[in-house]
């Protein structure tokens, strides 16, 4: 039976923020902090660049607006000619409005599709997620470090060792 | 010299693409004048031939030609080119004590821990609204009959004027700006007087004074910002109408502050006054508050935009029409490209807004897209061709930021460089104090 990974239960978000960064500069990679509550100064403790999340954001709100500025174009001044109010077939002035919901709406969706593909959701199952102990604390009122085994500096002993000098009172190996 | 200072500095004159901006805009500015003026010249030509067609004694009813003769028919007087230059600076330097009264005003609304460490400066940047700004607006007020055309028009044959009273008559105009500035020392006095006796005593009832100030207070802020921006600065034509005029000045005056208030955080940290209460959160908010300002700034005077140009009612358009003549076409360009979409798009990515040196920077460049939102406001009734910097202007500019920047470091320099006993100040601190509450529960 393959173990999936080192987990660690800390009993406050200082000694798990404390952890983390043990964790970081021990060089880490395949490793995540799990907490019932968002912990600040957390992502700078586990050396997490920015999201690119923002990325997905921005392409949603520019593909929004130009599709909205190019239909409007496409309808009223090319596909089907209508002058309403004497006002010119096509201006930027009127176009904006709708142009500007469709970059709100878009972005909105880059975001979402943005933060579930980075995230690799949905999925139907995690390792993690058969551990009672893991289920009942990261909910409720533990914070808990888990390392893959998979990560290229995972090593039985050491990383034990690592965790424990880190004040974690509990360490279990969780299977896959 | 300081790095924020330098860069402040760059951000007006030195950096080489804002310089670039600046170049290519005095240049389209001469030509945008000169064209105008050849433009003008054919244009009298063709009127003068259409006026001799016209029958005799047919009236001139529209706007067009009532505004016409008194602009661009011969040279302003040196004492309305002065009190032109003048008001502008005035509103200029009034945005700034606005925008920090509304951010104090702010803080106690929400009940916002990140804005502690720069709170008492901007209470003293809003105290500056009374008396320094009330003396400085005296000139204003003897030179109004100069400055704002429906002083000397006759409500009998403007039925513009007549449609509106009695909001343009003397009485009127002076009783409103004399409430304004009662309303402005009443709330901001008020909100520094609390703030500054909780620094001896630490009660936690001055708290609550200042948010009764605060809950009452924005109310009476956005009447008097919005009488004042009628009074003062819409009033230069009296025919135009637009409910959204108030919230433009508004938005621009905060949108500059937050900017402003940025620069003097990172300027009072380095000098070492607010050095234990400034972290990079709180740059990083300031950020956000200037980045939610460029979007609203830019929404709201799309709207009035976008409303007039969608109505096309003359009483309106004229306003916008006279704007987009002669190089006000330039100055339009800036607040669209300049004011809005240059700081939007920088600002996106979250590194930008801790980046000191370019937020600095920002705010230098901000102050040259207010100023000149300003002169898009107010210059076109003097100057119909397009914006007239002279010396005027810089005198006007520099004497009164000079006394605005005096007035405030004596009151700064006179006082703890924030709240001493605010009851968030060590969550503003970043330092976790578990309240006694909890503590007994254990």
């Amino acid at each position: 039976m393959n173990a999936y990974g080192l987990m660690a239960v800390f009993e406050t978000p200082a000694d798990a923020i404390h952890a983390a960064e043990k964790v970081r500069d021990a060089g880490y990679s395949k490793w995540d902090v799990h907490t019932p509550f968002p912990v600040h100064g957390m992502d700078a403790a586990m050396g997490l660049p920015n999201s690119k999340v923002g990325w997905f954001t921005f392409l949603g709100g520019v593909t929004g607006y130009t599709s909205g500025m190019l239909m409007i174009w496409w309808m009223n001044a090319y596909d089907y000619k209508i002058v309403i109010g004497g006002k010119p077939m096509f201006s930027p002035f009127f176009s904006f409005p709708v142009s500007y919901e469709l970059t709100i709406l878009l972005a909105s969706f880059g975001s979402l599709i943005g933060m579930f593909l980075l995230n690799r959701l949905p999925r139907l199952h995690h390792p993690l997620l058969k551990n009672r102990k893991f289920c009942a604390g990261a909910t409720h009122d533990k914070f808990i470090l888990v390392i893959e085994t998979a990560d290229p500096k995972f090593n039985d002993q050491e990383t034990r060792k690592l965790l424990a000098s880190a004040g974690s009172k509990h360490i279990e190996l969780v299977e896959d | 010299m300081t790095t924020p200072a330098f860069n402040f500095i760059s951000g007006l004159c030195r950096r080489s693409c804002v310089a670039a901006v600046v170049v290519a805009f005095a240049v389209a500015a001469l030509l945008g004048s000169r064209l105008t003026a050849a433009e003008h010249a054919e244009h009298a030509k063709a009127e003068t031939k259409a006026v001799q067609k016209a029958e005799a004694g047919h009236e001139g009813h529209d706007h067009g030609a009532g505004g016409c003769q008194g602009c661009c028919g011969d040279e302003p007087s040196e004492l309305k080119k002065f009190g032109y230059a003048y008001l502008t600076a005035y509103m200029f330097c009034l945005s700034f004590c606005l925008g920090a009264l509304f951010l104090v005003i702010l803080n106690h609304l929400f009940d916002a821990q990140w804005m502690l460490p720069i709170r008492r400066f901007l209470e003293h940047l809003a105290c500056q609204l009374f008396p320094t700004m009330a003396i400085l607006w005296i000139p204003i007020g003897i030179l109004a009959p100069k400055l704002y055309p429906w002083m000397t028009s006759d409500p009998a044959t403007d039925h513009a004027l007549a449609a509106k009273y009695p909001l343009f008559t003397i009485n009127f105009f002076y009783g409103i700006s004399l409430l304004i500035f009662l309303v402005w020392w009443f709330i901001s006095s008020g909100l520094r007087r609390a703030s500054l006796a909780q620094d001896k005593d630490g009660a936690a009832q001055h708290t609550r004074t200042m948010r009764k100030y605060a809950a009452g207070g924005i109310f009476c802020f956005a009447f008097s910002l919005t009488g004042a921006a009628i009074f003062w600065m819409k009033a230069l034509s009296h025919q135009f109408f637009s409910t959204m005029y108030g919230v433009v000045y508004f938005a621009g005056s905060v949108w500059v502050t937050v900017i402003t208030t940025y620069w003097l955080l990172l300027y009072f940290r380095n000098r070492g006054e607010l050095k234990d209460v400034t972290r990079e959160v709180t740059f990083h908010d300031c950020g956000k508050l200037f980045f939610a300002f460029t979007v609203f700034y830019a929404y709201i005077h799309f709207s009035q935009y976008f409303l007039i140009w969608n109505a096309a009612v003359p009483e309106e358009t004229f306003w916008y029409v006279a704007r987009e003549k002669g190089s006000w076409w330039w100055v339009g360009q800036l607040t669209i490209f300049g004011h809005f979409w240059m700081p939007f798009l920088m600002l996106l990515p979250i590194h930008r807004k801790l980046n000191l040196g370019f937020m600095s920077t920002m705010a230098g460049w901000a102050w040259v897209c207010h100023y000149l939102d300003l002169q898009f406001n107010i210059g076109p009734v003097l100057y119909p061709d397009g914006p007239h910097l002279g010396i005027y202007d810089v005198l006007c500019l520099s004497g009164l930021l000079a006394v605005i920047i005096f007035r405030f470091t004596s009151a700064f320099n006179a006082h703890p460089p924030y709240p001493q006993r605010d009851p968030r100040v060590a969550e503003s601190m970043g330092v976790y104090v578990e309240p006694a509450a909890s503590k007994a529960a254990h």
